[in-house]
């Protein structure tokens, strides 16, 4: 256990500093079977022991590659000597940090490390399934990606807790090509939190789904390029959820607010349509799990939701410690670290957009014309509040009717203006949590949103 | 080093012993050093140190991969039991090779950090924004220092030693005033002493007077076809994102490469030579071996316009019966060409200087569509006010072979040295 190399550790806390402590342990298997060949089969396991220590305004941060409890003494060491070294330098000092709330949470439940085969095998059926029903299709990729992060955190001031967060995906990409030999190609991510045999029983159980797949990829092979401009677009609620964290999130996590982001002449002031309500959920969401659950951050501080666009109006950042204190806001559990090596950064969780009241079919019907967008490969927030998603499915729609797929595109707009014309909001919720977001470090995040109608600058011919 | 060498021996013939008759094990070791910035202020010092383990196996023609960071006897022998577990239950193909025995010792760069030296380099850059360019904010910046040892076998007989260390700086800043800011951009350096203060390495300052110039833009409006000038740091970018369509393993082996059957023919202008080379002297740390164990050498991807080689491995190459690329690294070093840059944009009627790219992966077929960031209107060869919302489109393999023109001047940043490329027929777009 985890926990068992940070016994007795917090007796070489620094009195008067805060100090974390953190042992972890990451684990990842791939498999990639790219046109039938296994291209990759990997598995890696990412451990060790970190602290940090927090005096008169400095941070230090030390790790090591070891589980002991001497690695996390000598990490506790280093950490005060680097904060020491920073603040003997310093031309400023900063008092200490507000106190936070203390306790324990217990452990959570362990998951099933399945063994490599399963994943080979898994990816092998499908595969062949997939060649077997599509032998039209000009290439096929499948990609079985598990990772989990596991940390046992101590600290000084704060919460001592054991997280466990681990999440089974799979990848199918399909290619084709247009009947003038352009290729095309549509891919889909399946699965969530969980080990990878909780998240699927057998290839066959995805046939619906790949068959609905197949069919977007035909629709492709007749797509038409899209007029570029300001066109009015329905956004499906994975596409909101890409909105929510790369337009807006980004944007208020207070260190890139600190950092001169747009957001921070924003706070307290309309920032979107009064339908637009916007939160980062920590561990529940409208009755559920969120996909990806915080229930305590790596400063110890215990995790609850953080709104920040309430009826249209910017409400609220994302803090750590230091920000909180000055922003004069009270974190909420924002700030995570993805390896053991690495210090915790503001970062989102689950962040969305609230369903509204509005029915899809209703409001593709709305649309004399426009576009129904409903899948991303990519995303990119600025400081200037303007964002830009890569989009790899989508339809016309004319005179309220969906009409012919569209060539993949980019669409781009500034957030805060984007936002004032979404004018009708879905009452479906949907998440995502594959992939890694990108800062300093990676890390797995959810993010989801009802349908969307609003007005965005589209890329084209 | 001592243990790295019996680790990376034990490692190899602990898979072997497990059934291996293809195997690598590579033992190594990490220390790292690193300031990280905001807002003018330092706010951490980091120290870590790492260890790694990656293994190897194929078995039958059957392949599976390992990564540990543990060098802990007991770990290494269950790990090389794992791989070949792994590869046992993985799928045959004989495709998978290795490179024949060959030794070598690798030193680079310099591998004890000068912590006092880093933080004084640290602060002056710091000093010297504030006081040069008072309109920018440094959202982030880290310097650090990295000191590596790694001991490589092969089970032909392979055996590489390296030793060595960097020094990297990354910043990542905007411009602002009152309530305006510019774009973020980014910028990054690698080098191997602190003779010289940072601000005169790479592209720093040219980041910095730009991030100034870009608080106030201009909506660009409607659609026209122009010319694009890429900078140099937005041209790597561009030319990874092209690698990565037309001459990578994946889109050989699955067939989807506008280049497949374009190897030692015309794919871009004549005035393109576009090598990878990690062996330059100009760039810090550059790929000595590859993961099969050929020690690596410089090559021209493109040769005055002409294909002359993809990015193979050697499995890509074994299954596409094409040539494997002399190395594994992304090094890339593109010829400069014979025109300062002020000459290259004074014969462009209208156009775009275009600093950073952001955009979704480009398809299949290499058409690409994303937002201009960072970027300046040219107009009847002038360079003008910044533009926001401004998309551009075309297609990469077809803007190599639209090319206008190449700068004579070249920026180096220790990863990759670049000049400026403009290209002509590109679709440029606003509201």
């Amino acid at each position: 256990m985890l926990q068992d190399y940070l016994y007795g550790a917090q007796k070489l806390f620094v009195p008067g500093a805060h100090s974390e402590l953190r042992a972890q342990c990451n684990l990842t298997r791939r498999v990639t079977l790219l046109q039938g060949n296994l291209v990759a089969n990997q598995r890696s396991q990412i451990q060790g022991v970190s602290a940090r220590v927090y005096d008169k305004g400095s941070y230090g941060f030390a790790s090591l590659a070891e589980l002991s409890a001497e690695a996390a003494g000598k990490a506790i060491q280093k950490a005060g000597d680097n904060a020491r070294f920073l603040s003997g330098h310093s031309r400023a000092h900063k008092p200490a940090l507000p106190p936070l709330a203390k306790g324990i949470l217990p452990p959570q439940k362990d998951f099933l490390d399945v063994p490599q085969k399963r994943y080979i095998d898994f990816a092998k059926g499908l595969d062949d399934l997939i060649a077997r029903k599509y032998p039209g299709l000009q290439s096929r990729a499948v990609v079985i990606s598990f990772d989990s992060m596991e940390k046992e955190l101590l600290t000084s001031d704060g919460y001592a807790a054991h997280s466990l967060q681990p999440r089974a995906y799979l990848y199918v990409f399909l290619n084709g090509e247009t009947q003038d030999g352009m290729p095309i190609e549509i891919f889909k991510a399946f699965g969530g939190s969980g080990s990878f045999d909780r998240r699927f029983t057998s290839p066959e159980a995805l046939s619906e789904e790949l068959e609905m797949l197949y069919k977007r990829l035909l629709d492709k092979q007749q797509a038409v390029e899209l007029k570029a401009g300001l066109k009015t677009c329905i956004l499906t609620g994975e596409l909101a959820g890409m909105l929510a964290h790369e337009a807006v999130g980004h944007t208020v996590e207070a260190d890139l607010v600190f950092g001169g982001s747009v957001a921070g002449h924003c706070l307290n002031k309309a920032v979107a349509s009064p339908l637009v309500s916007m939160t980062d959920f920590a561990s529940r969401a409208f009755g559920a799990e969120t996909p990806l659950p915080v229930y305590v951050d790596d400063e110890g501080v215990l995790a609850q939701d953080q709104p920040l666009i309430e009826n249209g109006i910017l409400t609220g950042y994302m803090v750590n410690r230091v920000l909180g204190r000055h922003y004069g806001m009270e974190p909420k559990g924002n700030a995570r670290a993805f390896l053991f090596n690495d210090e915790p950064l503001i970062r989102m969780r689950n962040t969305a957009i609230l369903p509204g009241k509005d029915h899809l079919q209703e409001m593709i019907a709305s649309v004399e014309d426009g576009y129904y967008l409903m899948a991303s490969n990519n995303g990119q927030a600025d400081t200037t509040g303007e964002f830009m998603f890569g989009i790899t499915l989508g339809y016309e729609i004319v005179k309220g009717k969906l009409g012919r797929a569209l060539h993949d595109t980019t669409i781009s707009g500034v957030a805060f203006e984007m936002l004032k014309t979404v004018d009708r909001v879905s009452d479906t919720m949907d998440w995502v949590s594959s992939g890694f977001c990108g800062k300093k470090q990676p890390m797995p995040v959810g993010m989801g949103g009802p349908a969307l109608r609003c007005q965005l600058m589209v890329g084209g011919k | 080093m001592k243990n790295l060498q019996e680790k990376s021996a034990l490692a190899l013939q602990a898979l072997i012993q497990n059934g291996a008759t293809m195997a690598t094990a590579k033992a190594g070791q990490t220390s790292l050093n690193e300031l990280n910035a905001a807002q003018g202020e330092i706010t951490l010092y980091r120290s870590t140190q790492d260890k790694q383990l990656s293994l190897s196996a194929v078995i039958k023609g059957k392949r599976g991969t390992l990564a540990l960071n543990s060098l802990e006897e007991d770990a290494v022998l269950s790990s090389a039991a794992d791989c070949a577990l792994s590869a046992l239950n993985s799928q045959e193909d004989e495709a998978w090779g290795l490179a024949p025995k060959a030794e070598a010792d690798f030193d680079q760069g310099c591998f004890t950090p000068d912590m006092d030296k880093l933080l004084m380099r640290t602060v002056e850059l710091m000093d010297t924004i504030r006081e040069e360019y008072p309109k920018v904010v440094v959202e982030e910046m880290t310097t650090s220092h990295t000191a590596f040892e790694s001991v490589y076998r092969n089970s032909n007989g392979a055996c590489f030693t390296s030793k060595g260390g960097a020094y990297a700086v990354s910043l990542m800043i905007s411009g602002h005033e009152g309530e305006k800011t510019s774009s973020f951009n980014a910028a990054a350096l690698s080098l191997t002493d602190l003779e010289r203060p940072f601000i005169e390495a790479g592209a720093l300052r040219r980041v910095l007077r730009d991030a100034e110039k870009q608080i106030h833009t201009r909506r660009l409006q409607g659609k026209f076809t122009g010319s694009v000038v890429f900078t140099p740091d937005c041209l790597s970018d561009i030319l990874r994102e092209l690698i990565s369509n037309y001459a990578s393993d994946g889109v050989l082996i699955d067939g989807t490469s506008r280049w497949k059957d374009a190897l030692h023919t015309r794919v871009a202008d004549p005035r393109i030579t576009l090598s990878v080379s990690p062996l330059d002297s100009r760039l810090t740390l550059g790929e000595r071996y590859t993961s099969e164990g050929f020690v690596s050498e410089d090559y021209r991807l493109i040769d005055h316009g002409v294909l002359n080689s993809f990015m193979l491995s050697l499995y890509g190459a074994n299954k596409t019966s094409k040539p494997r690329a002399l190395n594994s690294a992304s090094s890339l070093v593109m010829e400069a060409g014979d025109q300062p840059l002020k000459d290259l944009i004074s014969g462009i009627e209208r156009g775009l200087l275009v600093g950073r790219y952001s955009g979704g992966a480009a398809n299949a077929n290499g058409e690409f569509s994303g937002v201009a960031k960072n970027s300046f209107l040219i107009e009847n060869g002038q360079v003008k006010e910044a533009v926001s919302e401004a998309m551009i489109q075309g297609n990469l393999a077809l803007m190599l072979q639209n090319l206008r023109g190449l700068s004579l001047e070249t920026e180096c940043d220790g990863s990759n040295v670049l000049p400026y490329m403009a290209v002509d027929g590109i679709t440029i777009s606003g509201q």
